[in-house]
């Protein structure tokens, strides 16, 4: 109770220490923003007869008529009270439209993150019992490739071979077939909200939809994720508690995972926290080949028309997901590792 | 035991490779009643008229809300595109224009619903149009093209009849009511959103459809889909805009490969916005329908800044107009998809016709334009970049290579500037590009609306930054010319000062692509360069 009580006074205080650099985060990208070359309002007014009049009214329905500071202080007052501001290209306000993407995003990069590490840390931990064999060879080929070819390479190779040729995977355009009825959106997961429906049919549609994404995703992320897993394993079996181990007669399973295995997974936590921030952020490429309904691509698209407010929101909404997941890195340290608390 | 589990693993894989393969198709045998269109842009609004609506938002408000007259379809080389001159009646059952000009009676149909059921009348039109022509949205700037400016224009005779009054006869008023913006919407349920901020309603409608179209929206997520269904009151049909199909789903799918995919495996019956090799490929499988129709509305130019230096020289335009490689461009970005704008022969030198745009008589000839360097006083050539947009790249890119590559013969330094579609519209609005690459296009095309929009004033669309009095003296005659013989005439002479002075570079018409299933029947180019749902049905 007393561990409990002290990890999460520990994490609030993280939390709040990282309010300063959220606020940053926040000034930054509006002026960034504003720098950056491109006039949303001219681009929005592109009918046919767009004129000046056109310009100036999108001008001012953005908020783009006032003067810096008070569009910065505007803006400010608006996201204290949780309000993003509202995107030209969807029409909608931004946390609208966040709230509807961020699940999607999540769903498809924790089954891929969940995938790469089912698949990385027995692949890691192989190659680091036999080191220099023809398996860790395998496993280092296998890790380059994934890394080598890229993620939208992966992704419509994938949908050329299971979609296109075989047929056995569903048509490549988001999160479940669109004949399927949507179950009531609970959690906006939707393998979660199917479950909850009872609609188990409903369930395997969109578990087959994330399917192709999620492999693609996780093909890019299994190489570092061996890799660390290999090298923090090896140091691990050369250390002497294992030999000591060994030596008494434990079993191999004790050995490898009971005693090497847990004192080497906190590095590979450390790169799946990491891993998984940047698969957020940066899954834009499998999100546009499986037009898949997530932040990212929202975000780049709002980037190429300078729509200001949903690349704002994008990248406030970022910061803030590091933030959590570092401070669930930290909390994970703490169950791998009990030292980890008293640090 | 490691081989019992392996047994189960595969009973499971066997297992689960069954249940795929025999998916089941929900709401199988409604398929064949469902229009499932892919497109990479998608809806952003209910309501065309908000700025910053998209083209998708265009085609689907021609579906969810009627206008009071609507094109008629002409063949154009054998494609069906629509036609300017056939205006037809859909809210109004027939109309009149008084001898003078300068009045069009409506007559309305008595059995016009809204969807909602209650009855389209005089009042709401008047509404609606009202609200065009007086806030702050798109309509306002389009109907003013056809002299249609205030809601004095407007007056409601009884329930059923409708006039508009204008101040001089102007051949584009009429056509105009059958734009993407005029809408007819229900007023009493719009008014009932309506705010003080907000008299319109547009935040409402912007969400909210509330016409009388044929196509009732059901579903609308923005950047992901809609899902719109058959209005079984809808009796405006003609037999080339039958409305056919039961439901209508518009999916945005932004990857252009994954789109190509969808249609091939027939999973999509339509997309409109592949790019060109993949059309080429399916074109060359066969198992498909491929109507590519050039955009007759639309041209893509290579545009000089006619105010920055060199380009303030006419015969450095001239000179450009004869260096560009113009097959290997159009093979190069268009696969020559489309109808090329260069290498005409005029007889003595003088256009043969008074439309635009017209092929013009260019074609690569390196000799010439070195001479026309050397008149310029500029033989060793100089240095300058070309422009495009990121959304362009697929066809801009291979072009703009193209372009520097055949530039450097005659000793002009093109460095390639790439960039990103709100930079671009900026940087021309701002009128900073001295050369660049970019595309108009005009909802009714007729010469002196291309003149005096895209050729007068300090404004985007004029890309050239043209400022010829002669030119606009004849465009604004032009507009309100009667007499067509003198009109063609003018035309002429348009054409004749554009060839001379060089502005800017026509260089050719896109082709719009159209693949659809073999099934799929009477799809129509349309003015909005987008699909018109309610010209389709299933064979």
């Amino acid at each position: 109770m007393g561990t409990i009580g002290a990890i999460l006074i520990r994490a609030g205080r993280r939390f709040i220490s990282s309010l300063p650099a959220l606020f940053g985060v926040l000034v930054f990208t509006f002026l960034l923003m504003r720098v950056l070359p491109g006039d949303p309002a001219v681009f929005f007014a592109s009918g046919p007869n767009a004129g000046k009049e056109e310009i100036e009214t999108i001008r001012k329905q953005m908020g783009l008529d006032k003067p810096l500071p008070a569009q910065l202080g505007i803006y400010l007052y608006d996201v204290g009270r949780g309000n993003l501001g509202r995107s030209m290209m969807t029409g909608q306000p931004v946390a609208k439209d966040l709230r509807e993407r961020l699940p999607a995003s999540l769903e498809l990069t924790l089954t891929a993150l969940l995938i790469a590490l089912i698949s990385a840390v027995p692949l890691g931990v192989i190659a680091a019992l036999r080191p220099g064999s023809l398996i860790d060879h395998g496993v280092r080929l296998f890790c380059s490739l994934g890394v080598c070819v890229p993620t939208f390479v992966s992704g419509l190779l994938l949908i050329y071979v299971f979609y296109y040729l075989l047929g056995l995977a569903p048509d490549p355009t988001g999160r479940v077939d669109i004949f399927t009825t949507l179950p009531p959106s609970r959690t906006g997961f939707l393998i979660i909200d199917f479950l909850l429906a009872g609609d188990i049919e409903g369930w395997w549609a969109a578990a087959r939809q994330l399917m192709l994404p999620a492999f693609t995703m996780a093909l890019f992320v299994i190489a570092p994720l061996a890799r660390i897993t290999r090298a923090s394993m090896l140091v691990s079996l050369g250390s002497d508690f294992i030999r000591t181990a060994r030596s008494v007669g434990l079993s191999w399973w004790r050995v490898v995972v009971t005693y090497a295995l847990r004192n080497a997974i906190l590095p590979v936590i450390t790169i799946a926290g990491i891993v998984f921030s940047t698969m957020l952020g940066a899954n834009v490429l499998v999100e546009k080949v499986f037009s898949w309904p997530g932040v990212a691509s929202y975000a780049l698209d709002a980037l190429l028309v300078s729509d200001y407010a949903p690349v704002q929101g994008f990248v406030l909404l970022m910061a803030t997901i590091f933030v959590v997941v570092n401070l669930l890195v930290d909390l994970l340290y703490g169950i791998a590792d009990p030292r980890a608390t008293i640090a | 035991m490691s081989f019992a589990i392996s047994k189960r693993i595969l009973v499971v894989a066997a297992a689960s490779l069954a249940v795929i393969s025999a998916t089941p198709r929900a709401h199988a045998q409604s398929r064949a009643e469902t229009l499932r269109y892919v497109t990479g842009a998608t809806v952003n609004t209910l309501d065309p008229n908000i700025p910053g609506s998209t083209r998708e938002a265009f085609a689907l408000s021609m579906s969810s809300y009627d206008r009071l007259v609507s094109f008629g379809r002409k063949q154009l080389n054998g494609k069906w595109v629509f036609d300017l001159d056939t205006i037809t009646g859909e809210l109004a059952e027939s109309y009149t224009v008084s001898p003078d000009g300068l009045r069009i009676t409506f007559k309305l149909r008595p059995d016009a619903k809204f969807q909602d059921g209650s009855p389209v009348t005089a009042e709401d039109v008047k509404w609606s149009l009202d609200r065009c022509v007086s806030a702050p949205i798109l309509g306002k700037s389009q109907l003013l093209t056809g002299s249609l400016t205030s809601p004095d224009q407007f007056k409601v005779i009884d329930p059923l009849t409708f006039e508009v009054t204008l101040p001089k006869p102007d051949k584009l008023a009429l056509p105009n009511l059958a734009t993407v913006y005029p809408i007819i919407i229900n007023s009493k349920l719009a008014k009932a959103h309506a705010t003080a901020d907000d008299p319109w309603a547009l935040n409402w409608t912007k969400e909210n459809a509330a016409g009388s179209g044929a196509y009732i929206v059901e579903t609308f997520k923005p950047g992901e889909q809609v899902i719109a269904k058959h209005n079984d009151a809808w009796n405006r049909g003609t037999p080339d805009k039958p409305a056919a199909f039961k439901r209508l789903i518009i999916q945005s799918v932004p990857e252009p490969a994954t789109r190509a995919n969808l249609v091939e495996r027939g999973d999509a019956d339509l997309v409109i916005d592949l790019q060109a090799s993949d059309v080429q490929a399916l074109e060359g499988k066969g198992k498909l329908k491929v109507i590519s129709t050039p955009q007759y509305n639309a041209v893509s130019f290579v545009s000089m800044n006619n105010r920055i230096p060199p380009f303030d020289n006419v015969n450095v335009r001239r000179a450009i107009a004869y260096a560009l490689p113009y097959d290997d461009m159009f093979k190069a970005a268009l696969f020559g998809r489309g109808a090329p704008l260069f290498g005409a022969s005029w007889t003595d030198g003088k256009p043969p016709s008074g439309a635009y745009p017209i092929p013009q008589p260019v074609k690569l000839d390196l000799d010439k334009a070195k001479a026309y360097l050397k008149d310029a006083g500029m033989p060793d050539g100089f240095a300058t970049t070309f422009s495009f947009n990121v959304g362009q790249a697929a066809t801009a890119e291979p072009m703009a290579a193209l372009v520097k590559e055949s530039l450097a013969k005659i000793g002009i330094k093109v460095d390639i500037q790439k960039l990103p579609d709100a930079q671009m519209s900026t940087a021309i609005n701002e009128k900073k590009l001295p050369f660049f690459t970019e595309g108009i296009v005009a909802w009714l095309p007729s010469t002196d609306y291309f003149y005096r929009n895209f050729y007068t004033g300090n404004q985007r669309w004029n890309y050239s930054s043209t400022d010829n009095t002669e030119l606009e003296k004849i465009a604004q005659a032009a507009r309100f010319e009667a007499d067509k013989e003198k009109y063609e005439e003018e035309g002429r002479e348009l054409n004749a000062i554009h060839f001379d002075q060089m502005f800017q570079i026509p260089i050719w018409q896109a082709a719009q692509d159209a693949v659809m299933q073999p099934s799929v029947d009477g799809y129509v180019y349309q003015f909005t360069r987008q699909v018109d749902y309610r010209n389709l049905s299933r064979k």
